[in-house]
């Protein structure tokens, strides 16, 4: 808080305990300095992030621990492992505890990277053959949609698990819970309430059975950071008017303040994609704002890296690098702070024009996750260019959003209608009372 | 029909003081719009993202500070809100300083 001489008095009808001057003291420039210095200080010896490969597990075969059988697969009600042939189940352990991925926020200092979200090496190959542990033949598995695959001389399920540098294996993974047929009827219930204006082809094509699970890439985040806004607001002084009848105007009376604040704050499991194409977030273009839309997920749950999870899914590939994507980490840091810095310039009744904003990013810690999502896709062309309609479903919360190509047509000639309706109305007000 | 048409254009065009009822007309082809505006949105849902603002974990680590220093007097004006107003637009990027 300013206590120099030119702090105004509180503008009369603001409450004193709410005025934009009620604010805890400005910070001493020792954090600052103190953030700069171990910022200086991680870039001189940037921490290693921590190793997460499946130690347990190969490229391969990998056998039920009980039985030995491949059948392994994931069952969603329960979110364990399940042998397909002696039941027995089990899980992998939970991420947030063995990796202490809760702990330490307020001391995050430098990149920390886990060794799955390691930079990708353009030369190593997404196709990979792994040789099969029971009959020696070679199986080819494209890692850009799928981790597992059978083989097809002796049907012994084969699974990645090793962690090479083309973005394949992630740190952890959050199984499905939401089974098939919730996430059907959970899309069917979202497209019957948006039947009247869809376009007809696709409601006599709608088959929601269609919908596939897919485990997409994403980045999980934290941060440790701190934040500068400044700009200037306007307190409400007086409100009154002038002229009379038709030409009574309201007229306003206010003081400008330039407002600036700091907030220190840390940001746990921002979670961000990690894939190029559902990155680019363009509604003009794509509807991959839809499965941004379905965030969050509950990735305190992750477990550690088993690609029988993946047994019946599909998954992507993560193609982006921590430098790709901290960009958009940084923006969303930005986005949080303002709208934490909201808040405390609630006094400023005609509003805040934020000016500048800084940020400070002392420490980050990435950590690379395959998150669950149900995605029904509709390719539908208007004119003239094509665009991928999904309807997606988290697969952890079932919370659903999608996109429904409209029958334009339709929907042109209801507005029209009801705005001849209206402008009618409002014709014989006037003549009535003309 | 003539007769009503005249009535309207009469009503309109301000019989004698400023003529707002004009703006009234406005009515028909705006609420055509809004319609047509409000079911795309429900339909494409073009505006919806993740809410990561509010649907993730953050800890402010120490209390907010700030200055709050009076520049200047706005005196008589119409608008009813700071010009450039941002304070709720989170995601909308001003200078970044370094």
């Amino acid at each position: 808080m300013t206590t120099s001489p030119e702090s105004p008095t509180p503008p009369q009808g603001v409450d004193p305990t709410t005025t934009p001057q009620d604010v805890a003291p400005a910070a001493a420039s020792a954090p600052q300095d103190a953030a700069t210095d171990g910022l200086a200080a991680a870039v001189a010896a940037e921490p290693a992030g921590p190793q997460t490969e499946n130690d347990r597990l190969h490229d391969g075969v990998n056998r039920c621990p009980k039985c030995g059988s491949t059948e392994v697969q994931l069952r969603p009600a329960t979110g364990t492992l399940v042998c397909l042939f002696c039941r027995h189940e089990w899980s992998e352990a939970r991420v947030e505890e063995a990796l202490g991925l809760g702990e330490g926020l307020r001391d995050l200092r430098g990149t920390v990277i886990a060794s799955g979200a390691s930079d990708i090496d353009q030369a190593v190959d997404t196709v990979m053959t792994l040789k099969c542990g029971g009959c020696g033949a070679e199986v080819i598995v494209n890692t850009t949609t799928e981790l597992t695959a059978r083989c097809h001389w002796c049907r012994h399920v084969l699974t990645i698990n090793e962690q090479i540098p083309n973005g394949a294996v992630p740190d952890a993974l959050l199984p499905f819970h939401v089974t098939h047929d919730q996430a059907v009827a959970q899309i069917r219930q979202f497209a019957s309430k948006r039947r009247l204006f869809a376009h007809a082809r696709f409601k006599s094509e709608f088959t929601p059975e269609n919908v596939v699970g897919v485990y997409l890439p994403y980045m999980v985040v934290d941060a440790n950071a701190s934040a500068d806004v400044a700009g200037q607001g306007e307190v409400l002084i007086r409100t009154y008017t002038r002229g009379s009848g038709d030409d009574k105007k309201t007229y306003y009376d206010a003081d400008v303040y330039r407002v600036q604040r700091h907030l220190e704050f840390t940001v746990d499991d921002l979670t961000v994609e990690s894939s190029a194409d559902r990155a680019n977030i363009d509604v003009s273009r794509n509807t991959n704002n839809i499965i941004n839309s379905i965030l969050p997920f509950d990735t305190k749950n992750a477990v550690a890296w088993n690609a029988a999870y993946l047994v019946g899914f599909t998954s992507e590939k993560r193609d982006q690098d921590v430098s790709a994507i901290q960009p958009r980490v940084e923006d969303q840091l930005l986005s949080i702070a303002r709208s934490k810095a909201q808040a405390s310039v609630t006094a400023y009744d005609r509003g805040v024009r934020w000016e500048q904003e800084s940020l400070d990013v002392r420490g980050t810690r990435w950590v690379s996750m395959y998150l669950p999502v149900w995605l029904y896709s509709y390719y539908h062309v208007e004119s003239g260019r094509g665009m991928v309609h999904y309807i997606a479903v988290n697969g952890r919360t079932g919370e659903t959003m999608g996109s429904v190509p409209l029958a334009r047509g339709k929907l042109l000639l209801a507005a029209l209608a009801a705005g001849t309706v209206v402008e009618s109305l409002v014709v014989a007000f006037l003549v009535a009372t003309a | 029909m003539i007769d009503i048409l005249t009535a309207v254009v009469h009503a309109s065009s301000g019989s004698g003081d400023g003529g707002g009822e004009a703006w009234f007309l406005l009515a028909g082809p705006l609420s055509g719009i809004a319609l047509y505006a409000a079911i795309f949105r429900y339909y494409r849902n073009t505006d919806k993202s993740h809410r990561f603002e509010q649907e993730t974990i953050v800890d402010q680590t120490a209390p907010i500070t700030g200055d709050d220093v009076k520049v200047d007097e706005v005196r008589g004006t119409r608008e009813t809100r700071i010009r450039g107003d941002n304070v709720g637009e989170h995601r909308q990027r001003v200078q970044r300083v370094r």
